[in-house]
């Protein structure tokens, strides 16, 4: 099973480097140059490999926030402004903790960021149980407005003594992530990261409240019929999920930039879709796919450098890899990948089967 | 300056009309298309690019449209043959515009920082009309994509409710297994609203830079895709529902302007914020989706 | 003449059809009979062109009809009215009637409606108000509807899929009546049931169908209906081994007044009703009369407006229920077997120690219970996706049986199962009656609850009524079940 998901994995992997390659071609750019480019920005050295690290951090956790609700039939298309409201929960209180013992400080901090993100998505989750609303709507245009939010305060209550530039003021010391192999960035935070998607993993197949959340995403009928409080249910796994990007967010400031910007994400919170996909929403699965994609991205900034492709090449890449990964899932190519010689694939993938209502 | 927020809002309404009465058709064939965004952004992106090398603003508009059909295509693909997830497929495309167009904004435009501007599509005068007090020049002094797009709302009405091709339409949305029985063809049906609506939604997204910035950032669509279906929502799957949710939509994006010109002390970000969190207001207000079309979202197989 | 030639058609690895020869003439009612799952229903929609056979041609006085377009078939004069009818639920009856050969090309529901007023005052039939939607009508009224739609197309054919589950015994009649009508007007009327009372009373000829091939041909005055049985199943129909009845005093569920309202409607008006250990009680109704929310009522997930629900000790655990629609509400096929078996709460909360759950001991649990009611499944991790519709459904009451309560409730749980496989499920459901138990086994098929009940309620619009034994008969269920209690 594990076998066949890996296959599948970079099967997706190499047709997206496929198409991308007959892009790179179009576009009058070296394929092998923008491949070999990537691969030195991301792991050419010591440097560049423990900033693939850093850049994957964030990943784990919105893709830890995606499976979770993804698995619940939930479509949490908010983790981006969810990990900024974490973010700026954290860039608020960071300042304050001077006198924390250090352990404290980032403890505190981080549950601020859970604590925002909870709000963010949990704040969704009730709207979608009680009021019916949408929540691939809400959770977009809670993004938009989690942005605004972030803005106002880094032009305005938040913003740092100085007043020369929209950011906030720093946070305290003590507050700072511990940071292994100065003067290399990697901190504390992958392995909160790790930590915490193996707490999901357990969740999600070893205790009561994800078998019933599973069982609400294969299908929420049957789920409603056995007793499984969906309402209940809903505002927990958004919450939940936001609480994840919220600690991701939070990580951010308190390892990298110690302070809030205007734009916290690139988009972090939509590239997870495709780093939990591609690890079929597995939360071990995805620390590797987010660390793949993660390379990604850092060998991006390489890439625009030597070959002069914009860095969003690898939005590309990400959708591609969705597109693909949603083909593959189909009976259809079920079937042929079988009579290639693969094993049978066990299930629909809840992905593709699971009805949007 | 009531004339100016009026005629604003209804400016500013136009692009969401447009991709909601696309996404109009699509719901009610009976599917969901979260892409519309990234069809928007395209269609800005495209519409302009041509519009600036060839110096044409109709090439510009069709290659609006052109690019909006194209995302569209893709979409159709995944959704109608392959069934696939219409959520996360939608997502997909939305994430693809934004790489495509970053891609080929610095391939054509580079970094030099150049202002490449286009002229916008002038705005008409209606004679007499024009020169009414106040609602003259809020109503009656656009640009013709504004009064196309309001032209589009009875057209989408009398289709849908009025002709055979809008009863088989609603059939493939509402029970696709029965309009199969009948002899529908429910692909086909679905393809084509999916292609309609990306030239509409295409032609939206050239408004946004053809016709109201004249020039392309990043990120210009800024989320009225994703406006444009919760319009589609407030205006309970009709018409002018529609169009008045739209109008509200832009009035609130006007808001922006009107009273940053009022030089109040309300920091901006509000009112940026403003459409998001009226959207989202809006909608827990006037609460479910029954109206829906009942396969709404649901992938359907022929058998 | 309508005919197809060795039709086979494949569903995965289940062999649906296997070289099926049928005939139809015009002037005649030939009764296709088999029981659920012999094939009946995929030939039909073979020939209405909504599936594509594997092998084989249905043809039209000789031309081959195009396979697999739907269209060609309604072109060519065959028209097919469903087991449930195939209308569009929030549509006016006069845009679903547009679907068919009313008022030609042009769209106008005018036309179309005093079109089919025509055609339905010719038939006896009442049609729904102005611009009401499907939604609002009843089950026999849709059917209605449906045999309307089909013959605006003025069709040559007509095949009707088990059109009388849902009428009740007065609107039979009048249905058969129509039946022998169209017949007279040189029509094929092709008829599938698996009621053979029906076929013998109305048809001309009769073909059975068993897993998927042709096993009989004959007149209708030339056989009978234990012969036409055997041909069935291939052998005598299994008779039900009921334990003498001890019902005691005590009662296992006590059901008060229970009252529900859903959407302005009244479903639920009083419901009263005491099971006591030891029966099993049958309640009879056309499904959509209140049905499907009493047994939401039961099951804990609706709460009713005013009334109660209590069992002997108030404890709801001692109850359990299989719904219907078994691949849709009652399991999840893309979860396994052991996940499907813990879905129900009492097992659950059997096998979670704090929260955590014991996969373990719910994987044991599981073979337990393929083991002790032979369910054939490779294992506890097999999906319930690939078990057959029966061993689904044997987990289905397995999984009811386990938790060790003293009443089931079961709704219309042989649906879709052979009468070998129904025949199963009652004697299991006898044995835990035998034992003690109590079960309410609501049901749509009137033939089912006579064989099984000693007792016999009816339910209509919401109401529940007992009956007495001198009401036992068809005819009598038939008007108490229309509503008609005076």
């Amino acid at each position: 099973m594990i076998l066949s998901s890996l296959a599948r994995a970079v099967a997706a992997i190499l047709l997206a480097g496929v198409i991308l390659a007959g892009v790179l071609l179009a576009l009058g750019a070296s394929p092998a140059g923008v491949f070999m480019a990537l691969a030195q920005g991301a792991f050419g050295n010591w440097y560049a490999l423990t900033d693939t690290v850093v850049r994957s951090t964030p990943l784990i956790f919105t893709g830890l926030a995606i499976s979770i609700s993804f698995s619940g039939a939930l479509w949490n298309i908010g983790a981006d402004g969810q990990l900024v409201v974490g973010a700026l929960a954290a860039g608020a209180i960071g300042p304050q903790l001077e006198a924390c013992p250090k352990p404290l400080a980032i403890a505190i901090i981080l549950i601020a960021g859970a604590l925002g993100g909870a709000a963010w998505g949990g704040t969704c989750g009730w709207l979608r149980a009680h009021r019916d609303t949408n929540e691939v709507i809400s959770t977009i245009m809670m993004n938009f407005v989690a942005a605004q939010l972030l803005s106002w305060s880094v032009h305005g209550p938040l913003i740092e003594a100085s007043r020369a530039y929209p950011s906030s003021t720093p946070i305290a010391e003590s507050a700072h992530m511990y940071v292994f192999f100065p003067p290399s960035r990697v901190n504390l935070g992958i392995v909160i990261a790790i930590v915490l998607a193996i707490a999901c993993w357990l969740l999600l197949f070893k205790t009561d409240v994800g078998f019933q959340l599973r069982a609400m995403g294969r299908n929420r009928r049957a789920a409603t019929f056995f007793g499984i409080p969906i309402a209940r249910l809903t505002v927990t796994i958004l919450a939940l999920s936001g609480a994840l990007a919220g600690i991701g967010g939070a990580v951010q400031v308190s390892a990298i930039t110690h302070r809030l910007y205007e734009k916290m994400s690139p988009g972090w919170g939509f590239e997870a879709i495709a780093v939990a996909l591609i690890a079929r929403l597995n939360p071990l699965g995805i620390v590797a796919s987010a660390l793949l994609f993660g390379a990604l991205d850092n060998g991006s900034q390489a890439m625009q450098r030597a070959q002069g492709v914009s860095a969003e090449l690898v939005q590309v890449i990400q959708a591609l890899v969705i597109m693909i990964l949603l083909a593959f899932d189909t009976p259809a190519v079920a079937q042929l990948w079988s009579a290639l010689g693969g094993s049978k694939v066990a299930a629909p993938s809840a992905i593709s089967e699971i009805p949007n209502a | 300056m009531l004339e100016a927020f009026l005629s604003s809002s209804i400016g500013m309404a136009t692009p969401i009309l447009l991709a909601a009465l696309g996404e109009l058709l699509v719901e009610e064939s009976g599917i969901i298309n979260i892409g519309i965004e990234g069809a928007m952004l395209c269609g800005a992106f495209f519409a302009l690019t041509v519009a600036y090398f060839s110096g044409s603003t109709i090439l510009g508009l069709g290659a609006g449209m052109a690019a909006g059909l194209a995302i569209n295509t893709i979409l159709a693909v995944l959704v109608i043959n392959l069934a696939v997830n219409q959520v996360v497929a939608g997502t997909a495309l939305d994430i693809f515009a934004l790489g495509v167009t970053g891609v080929f904004y610095r391939k054509f435009f580079g970094i030099t920082g150049k202002a490449f501007i286009v002229k916008l599509i002038p705005r008409l005068r209606l004679g007499r009309l024009t020169d009414i007090p106040i609602l003259g020049g809020a109503l009656f002094h656009h640009n013709m994509l504004v009064y196309l797009a309001f032209a589009f709302v009875p057209i989408t009405g009398y289709l849908l409710w009025r002709t055979r091709y809008g009863l088989s339409l609603r059939a493939a949305g509402e029970r696709p297994e029965a309009a199969d029985s009948l002899g529908l063809d429910v692909y086909r049906l679905r393809w084509q609203a999916l292609l309609v609506a990306g030239l509409l939604t295409g032609l939206g997204g050239a408004y946004l830079t053809l016709a109201y910035a004249g020039t392309f950032v990043e990120n210009i669509s800024a989320g009225r895709g994703y406006v444009a279906l919760a319009v589609v929502i407030l205006g309970r799957w009709k018409p002018w529902g529609l169009a008045a949710a739209s109008i509200l939509f832009g009035a609130a994006m006007a808001l922006q302007f009107g009273l940053q010109a009022l030089g109040t002390t309300i920091p901006y970000q509000i009112f940026l914020a403003l459409p998001y969190a009226l959207t989202l207001a809006v909608l827990a207000a006037v609460g479910g989706q029954a109206a829906s079309p009942s396969a709404l979202g649901e992938p359907y197989r022929r058998l | 003449m309508l005919a197809a030639r060795n039709i086979t058609k494949r569903f995965g690895a289940t062999l649906a059809l296997d070289r099926v020869d049928f005939e139809a003439h015009p002037g005649e009612i030939h009764a296709l009979i088999g029981e659920n799952g012999a094939g009946k229903t995929t030939l039909m929609n073979i020939i209405a062109g909504r599936l594509r056979p594997d092998g084989g041609d249905a043809l039209l006085d000789g031309f081959a009809l195009r396979a697999g377009s739907a269209r060609a078939a309604l072109g060519s004069g065959i028209a097919a009215v469903n087991q449930s009818p195939m209308l569009f639920e929030r549509m006016t009856w006069e845009e679903n009637l547009a679907f068919g050969g009313f008022a030609g090309d042009r769209f106008e529901l005018a036309a179309v409606a005093s079109e089919a007023r025509t055609l339905a005052e010719g038939l006896g039939f009442a049609l729904p108000p102005a611009r009401s939607t499907i939604e609002e009508r009843s089950m026999a009224e849709r059917v209605r509807l449906e045999v309307l739609r089909a013959l605006s197309f003025t069709p040559r054919v007509l095949m009707l899929d088990e059109p009388t589950g849902v009428l009740g015994p007065s609107e039979l009649a009048a249905f058969l009546d129509l039946l022998r009508r169209l017949r007279a007007e040189g029509r094929v009327i092709v008829l599938i049931t698996h009621k053979l009372a029906e076929a013998l009373a109305v048809a001309d000829r009769i073909t059975v169908l068993r897993g998927g091939r042709v096993v009989a041909r004959t007149g209708a005055t030339q056989t009978n209906a234990s012969e036409l049985a055997r041909a069935m199943i291939g052998d005598l129909p299994p008779k039900l081994t009921v334990a003498p009845k001890s019902v005691g005093n005590t009662i296992a569920l006590a059901i008060r007044n229970v009252t529900l309202h859903r959407d302005g409607h009244r479903v639920l008006d009083q419901v009263s009703l005491a099971l006591r250990a030891g029966e099993i009680a049958g309640l009879a109704g056309v499904d959509g009369n209140g049905q499907s929310e009493l047994v939401e009522v039961l099951a804990g997930v609706l709460r009713p407006d005013s009334g109660e629900v209590r069992g002997t000790e108030m404890d709801r655990a001692e109850l359990t229920v299989i719904p219907e629609n078994r691949d849709l509400v009652g399991l999840i096929l893309d979860m396994t077997l052991w996940e499907n078996v813990v879905l129900s709460r009492p097992l659950r909360e059997q096998t979670t120690h704090r929260g955590w759950l014991d996969r373990a001991r719910a994987r044991d649990l599981c073979a337990q219970l393929l083991r002790r009611f032979q369910i054939r499944a490779p294992g506890p991790e097999t999906l319930a996706a690939a078990l057959s519709g029966g061993n689904r459904q044997r987990l289905a009451v397995a999984r009811a049986l386990a938790s060790g309560p003293k009443v089931i409730v079961a709704h219309n749980i042989c649906r879709g199962l052979d009468l070998a496989g129904a025949a199963e499920v009652h004697q299991t459901l006898a044995n835990f009656a035998a034992a003690g138990g109590a079960v309410l086994l609501i049901s749509s098929d009137l033939d089912e609850l006579l064989e099984t009940c000693g007792r016999l309620l009816v339910i209509s619009a919401g109401r529940v009524r007992e009956t007495d034994l001198n009401e036992r008969s068809a005819e009598k269920l038939g008007m108490l079940i229309a509503g008609n209690w005076t």
